[in-house]
């Protein structure tokens, strides 16, 4: 007798994404593609000043245009929704500016055609004028400007880690997170050395190829909401708030998602298509341009300042940081970007002495939110090239430097939260072993130099937060997966797809995934900042497990033996007499979390788990013109145990060749106030000639405990600590330090010649 | 993008009855590819576009006769990248396709609507110039020739009144002459230059017998550096290593005959800085190369 | 004075034809008029290639077309590559190598690959990464695009061979 063969496990298996043959053949939905019966699209006419009074809009020429169905501005919007604004830390920002412009680009009007080709032409007769306003641009001279973005600071409240925000006048400041752990102040006095630097990091743009689009469609008393957003449930929430609603009124459905990276996330064009709509009281779509995305929303440039105490072990004993979030005109979810970046702005480093301050910053600039680390590749820009300056200046291996102060699981990091199931120090140790730290390294030429670097990075995970989500076991044994984690590309449907078939053991292929519609699948926080694998994860498995304990019941209900091998078919028509009924499982799941105390910013559980990666990279530097090359990019995160293993190793290599851009092309180039380089063909994203030819894309295993099978999310990760381990590499091989990204051939060459003392002119 | 007229005249007579030689919104359109992006983005709302891709064949195909190659207006990049006559004869041609732009625009983009948009950042001009090349204007007057490196005034602009046309090019032969460009781009790999430059050179066992210079992106329009020419020609080199001081001269040369703009991949003083690396590096190139190349 | 004209052309094999201004583009008459759903405008700029048609067998940026210059032509889309019962092995070796994430660029990807490997059907890694320069991926799957690539070179090579 042949023994049966074990039932493939589906956790650990790299199934291709279950979607791939519709976007393969072009007919996977998008947004984007979405056309409504009577729809209307929308055109938006941007303001071109970055800070003014509107004294006047003028719109009759767009309104005579043929085809024109109707021009909108902020008074017309107040007729459906008196108080319009909007956001989810504060609620700052107008559906279109309220008689004031806080940034170039901001929506003044919108033209509503029956043809986007029409609205466009109509849009571009709009003519404004506007008593221009001082407006602030820098972060750092915005916190003591005496020019105010907002009259008033008005806290959203919606979220529990952010009801702490004050209502205040006369200032620019957001937020201003402070932590305060050991007693800085007295080991820096009794320091043996000290090391201090600043940085800066400059805007980004998520860059998404499926640009901003929402559709809304108003009937009978509902409206309907189609929209490529990575948190339709806060979409309903912020809504049914805006009109008043109840949430049972407002549903908000997304399709597969061109990319978000972190941009369409929390409330975007949706509060004003849903005006729209109910004041045309017929669906209408907007769809941005390429450009347009540019005004929508960014990283946040960075001024950071860090010093460090060191001891004549090469310990590091106290650490300073200060940082400036340039958070542009609305705070978006700036505010969480600026506390969760704080907890962590100090580094992977056992640092018994820590005093963070971290400000989010209103200028007058395009909204600056969360973009693929929440902050942390900001922060660790800063400390992993202060490390290496460090290390040098007390001539300990760098390498070397890092483990001697890394942090290790148990030990508390700087909020008092206690680390653990982290591979900081397995990725240290990959990092050197696929480097060949040890081993003699080529440097090249006097004319082509090389050089190389790591870095190491981790930062915190969102917090509280919450995920439901339903298994339904059909009366023919299928099953199907209701669930709000929007999948823009990570595959997030495959992966949610082997957890819930590992409890059911079942082939993960077979179960179909219900995208988020929130009249139909239940809560999801967001599609962000690494937590779905994590949070929405295990509220799938329990919802499978409370799907298996309910058959089990069954089972026990018809007297059927534990274990009895009768199908699920047979089952229900045991139960109901013919194939008929339901076994609905539900999971929902909320990690443990302490609020941090305002005064001291720590928390015994700030975090349910730690994001971590690390990177090397070995470069040529062309000596005579700056130009240089990654010719090695090593990237190692720790990845839990990975659901499926082929998709991690994509979501490390897209977040590093994506951080790749942040750090050596991509730079919204602002001048007053204007930005000049919004277009693909300006702004540099990093193609397939840019790909390190030498590429490689690993992780740690570090098992959760208490994640989905050991499982833990790797959205982020990589993008942490590339930008660093680059610059670090580029100082290596030239012996110059770059202390603002991105890191271009020019800026390289000038500080050699600045080095030689022979400096470049500016112009 | 405004609407407009488009018609498509059959022959060069009836074209020269659709232009305006007094209206700038009246414009030839070739495969548009350029022009599309300066009317998409607002920079030109045209009242007539008249289309040349049906008028046949005098502005089409590639001929070789007499020494020189005539290349016709609405030959597509394409064409050029994949004609084995152009690989033999202008193999300098061929390699600066790879880069230039992406293949789709490579189906579309023609060699005349290429020379007569005069972007300074576009590669294939400066070509051109390097190779002698002479462009074939008519007009209802007739014909004219204009030497490429004559044919811009400024940053999009071209001598070309509105009512003429470039029918097509006429690149001389040289079999002796070694050519190289060299695209240098400062951001991503995949970028419009921060500076390109193209050199050619005929050379007589260790004597640069003459010279060709071409550079764009970092300046208004496709420059020739005739300075820069005239310290390189008659000049001595020894062929596995041209003399550094030479370089220099040619360089500041070269520094010294143009006005470098800065944009937004390089500023003006780093743009002259790469000129004086890859105005040497493409010398050397240049000589290194095979004849003919 | 209004100057709409009648264009025809065959659409994925079918003919059709449709009334077009001379400012409409190819890709705005092709996802508007025929609902096509697999060219997607998105640079506008003729960068990012999630626009690619292919007209008279030539890929083009239909964002950058006029709609008017696909009179008389054979236009297809990834509508027409493979067949409803079988994909393309292009579109398997992507599938395979998992060369797609949001897939909002794919069709575009697999549209110049198809190009590509009727041009050089063994292209080098450097050919690859030449002639697909003008695509983007942000999310950045190109290291699985160059094995897609050369996995359907190997498929399509080794199907050409004679059994």
């Amino acid at each position: 007798m042949t023994p049966e063969p074990m039932p493939l496990s589906q956790v650990g298996r790299s199934i291709p994404r279950l979607e791939a043959s519709a976007k393969v053949t072009g007919r996977a939905e998008y947004v984007h593609n979405l056309r409504l019966p009577g729809m209307l699209y929308g055109k938006i006419f941007r303001s071109i000043v970055p800070h003014g009074r509107i004294t006047q809009v003028n719109v009759s020429a767009a309104r005579a245009v043929e085809g024109v169905h109707r021009v909108v501005t902020i008074e017309d919007i107040r007729s459906i929704i008196p108080n319009p604004y909007f956001g989810p830390a504060f609620h700052d920002q107008p559906i279109l500016a309220d008689h004031k412009v806080r940034f170039a680009g901001e929506p003044v009007a919108v033209v509503l055609a029956e043809n986007y080709r029409v609205a466009e032409q109509a849009a571009g007769l709009i003519t404004a004028q506007y008593e221009e306003l001082q407006a602030v641009d820098d972060e750092v001279e915005a916190v003591s400007a005496s020019v105010f973005v907002h009259d008033e600071l008005k806290p959203a409240s919606t979220f529990a880690d952010l009801q702490h925000l004050k209502g205040q006048r006369g200032t620019n400041v957001a937020l201003d997170y402070r932590l305060r752990h050991g007693d800085a102040e007295a080991a820096f006095a009794a320091a043996d050395q000290v090391f201090e630097h600043s940085f800066r990091t400059q805007p980004v743009m998520h860059t998404p190829l499926e640009p901003f689009v929402s559709v809304a469609d108003a009937a009978n008393g509902r409206l309907t909401i189609h929209t490529a957003s990575q948190s339709p449930s806060f979409v309903r929430i912020e809504i049914a708030r805006l009109l008043g609603w109840a949430e049972n009124r407002v549903r908000v459905k997304t399709a597969h998602l061109g990319g978000g990276f972190g941009s369409k996330l929390y409330i975007k064009l949706e509060a004003l298509v849903a005006a729209l709509s109910l004041l045309t009281g017929r669906p209408v779509k907007i769809s941005l341009t390429m450009e347009e995305q540019f005004f929508m929303v960014t990283r946040h440039a960075c001024t950071l300042k860090i010093k460090s105490a060191v001891d004549k072990n090469g310990r590091i004993t106290a650490r300073q940081c200060k940082t400036w979030w340039n958070g542009g005109a609305y705070a978006d979810i700036g505010p969480r970007v600026t506390q969760k970046a704080g907890f962590t702005a100090a580094g992977p480093y056992d640092i018994e002495n820590v005093a963070l301050d971290s400000y989010a910053v209103y200028t007058n600039r395009p909204p600056a939110s969360a973009l693929r680390g929440f902050g942390a590749p900001q922060t660790a820009w800063a400390y992993e090239t202060h490390t290496d300056l460090i290390a040098e200046a007390l001539n300990i291996d760098k390498l070397e430097f890092r483990r001697r102060n890394i942090l290790r699981n148990g030990r508390p990091q700087a909020t008092g939260t206690v680390v653990r199931d982290t591979g900081l120090e397995a990725i240290l140790d990959r990092l050197a072993e696929r480097l060949a730290w040890d081993q003699p390294f080529d440097r090249g030429s006097d004319k082509l130099r090389r050089g190389r670097g790591i870095a190491i990075g981790f930062k915190a995970i969102v917090a509280p937060t919450t995920s439901a989500a339903i298994v339904k076991i059909n009366a023919d044994g299928s099953c199907t997966l209701y669930c709000g984690t929007v999948d823009m590309g990570q595959g997030s449907d495959t992966c949610m797809t082997q957890i819930a078939a590992e409890v059911l053991n079942i082939e993960a292929e077979s179960i179909q995934v219900i995208h988020p519609d929130t009249d139909v699948t239940p809560y999801d926080m967001g599609t962000l900042g690494s937590r779905s694998t994590f949070h929405m994860g295990n509220a799938v498995r329990l919802a499978a497990e409370d799907a298996k304990s309910k058959i089990a019941a069954l089972m026990a209900e018809l007297n059927l033996p534990p274990g009895s091998n009768v199908p699920l078919v047979e089952l229900f028509r045991r139960k109901y007499g013919m194939q008929a009924g339901n076994i609905i499982g539900t999971g929902s799941f909320h990690p443990a979390y302490a609020k941090p105390d305002h005064q001291t910013g720590r928390s015994p559980q700030v975090t349910p788990f730690w994001g971590v990666g690390g990177t090397g990279a070995e470069v040529e530097v062309d000596t005579e013109t700056g130009q240089f090359r990654v010719t090695t990019l090593v990237n190692v995160v720790d990845a839990g145990v990975p659901i499926n293993p082929k998709l991690v190793q994509q979501q490390i290599s897209g977040a590093a060749i994506m951080q790749f851009g942040f750090t050596v092309s991509e730079n919204m180039v602002f001048h007053e106030g204007q930005l000049t380089n919004g277009s693909l063909a300006d702004y540099k994203i990093p193609g397939l000639l840019d790909l390190p030819r030498n590429f490689i894309n690993e992780w740690v295993e570090a098992r959760q405990h208490d994640g989905p099978f050991g499982a833990k999310g790797v959205g982020e990760s990589a993008t942490i600590a590339l930008s660093p381990a680059i610059g670090n590499a580029i100082a290596d091989a030239v012996g110059v330090r770059l202390t603002e990204l991105p890191l271009t051939a020019e800026s390289v060459y000038r500080a050699m010649q600045a080095a030689k003392g022979k400096p470049l002119p500016e112009q | 993008m405004t609407s407009f007229e488009l018609v498509e005249p059959r022959s060069l007579e009836e074209t020269f009855a659709l232009l305006d030689r007094d209206d700038p919104a009246v414009r030839p359109i070739a495969g548009g590819t350029a022009l599309m992006l300066m009317m998409k983005s607002g920079l030109f709302s045209p009242l007539r576009l008249i289309s040349l891709r049906r008028v046949e064949p005098r502005l089409a195909g590639i001929a070789f006769a007499d020494g020189s190659v005539r290349i016709g207006a609405m030959t597509t990049f394409a064409a050029l990248e994949h004609s084995p006559e152009i690989r033999r004869h202008l193999p300098v041609v061929t390699r600066t396709m790879r880069t230039l732009a992406n293949p789709r625009v490579r189906n579309v983009a023609t060699v005349g609507g290429n020379l007569a948009h005069a972007d300074t950042h576009l590669d294939l001009p400066l070509v051109w110039i390097a190779l002698g090349a002479q462009a074939v204007v008519v007009s209802p007057r007739g014909e004219r020739i204009v030497a490429v490196e004559d044919l811009y005034r400024g940053y999009y602009e071209t001598v070309l009144h509105h009512d003429e046309l470039i029918a097509a090019l006429h690149v001389p032969l040289r079999p002796t002459w070694r050519s190289v460009y060299v695209k240098v781009t400062t951001r991503t790999a995949h970028d419009w230059p921060a500076l390109g430059i193209a050199v050619s050179l005929a050379r007589d066992g260790s004597i640069i017998r003459d010279a060709r210079i071409a550079v764009g992106a970092a300046t208004k329009k496709a420059t020739r550096l005739i300075q820069a020419e005239t310290v390189l020609r008659g000049a001595a080199i020894d062929a596995a290593a041209v003399d550094d001081a030479l370089l220099a001269r040619a360089g500041d040369a070269a520094i010294g005959e143009i006005s470098i703009e800065a944009d937004s991949r390089g500023s003006a003083s780093y743009k002259q800085h790469l000129l004086r690396v890859y105005l040497g590096r493409a010398v050397r190139a240049a000589a290194a190369a095979e004849p003919g190349a | 004075m209004s100057n709409t004209r009648t264009i025809r052309f065959t659409l994925n094999g079918a003919p059709v034809k449709t009334d077009v201004e001379p400012h409409e583009t190819l890709v705005d008459v092709l996802r508007q008029r025929f609902n096509i759903g697999g060219v997607r405008e998105s640079c506008g700029q003729g960068l990012c290639g999630c626009c690619t048609a292919i007209v008279d067998g030539i890929a083009v940026s239909s964002c950058l077309f006029l709609a008017m210059f696909a009179d008389g032509t054979a236009v297809d889309t990834i509508e027409h590559l493979g067949s409803s019962h079988r994909l393309d092995p292009i579109q398997e070796a992507f599938i395979e190598a998992g060369a797609l994430q949001c897939g909002f660029c794919t069709p575009g990807f697999i549209l110049m690959t198809k190009q590509l490997l009727d041009i050089h059907p063994v292209p080098s890694d450097d050919d690859i990464r030449h002639y697909l320069a003008g695509n983007l991926c942000r999310c950045s799957a190109y290291p699985e695009i160059l094995a897609a690539v050369k996995l359907a070179a190997r498929r399509r090579n080794s199907a050409a061979e004679p059994a």
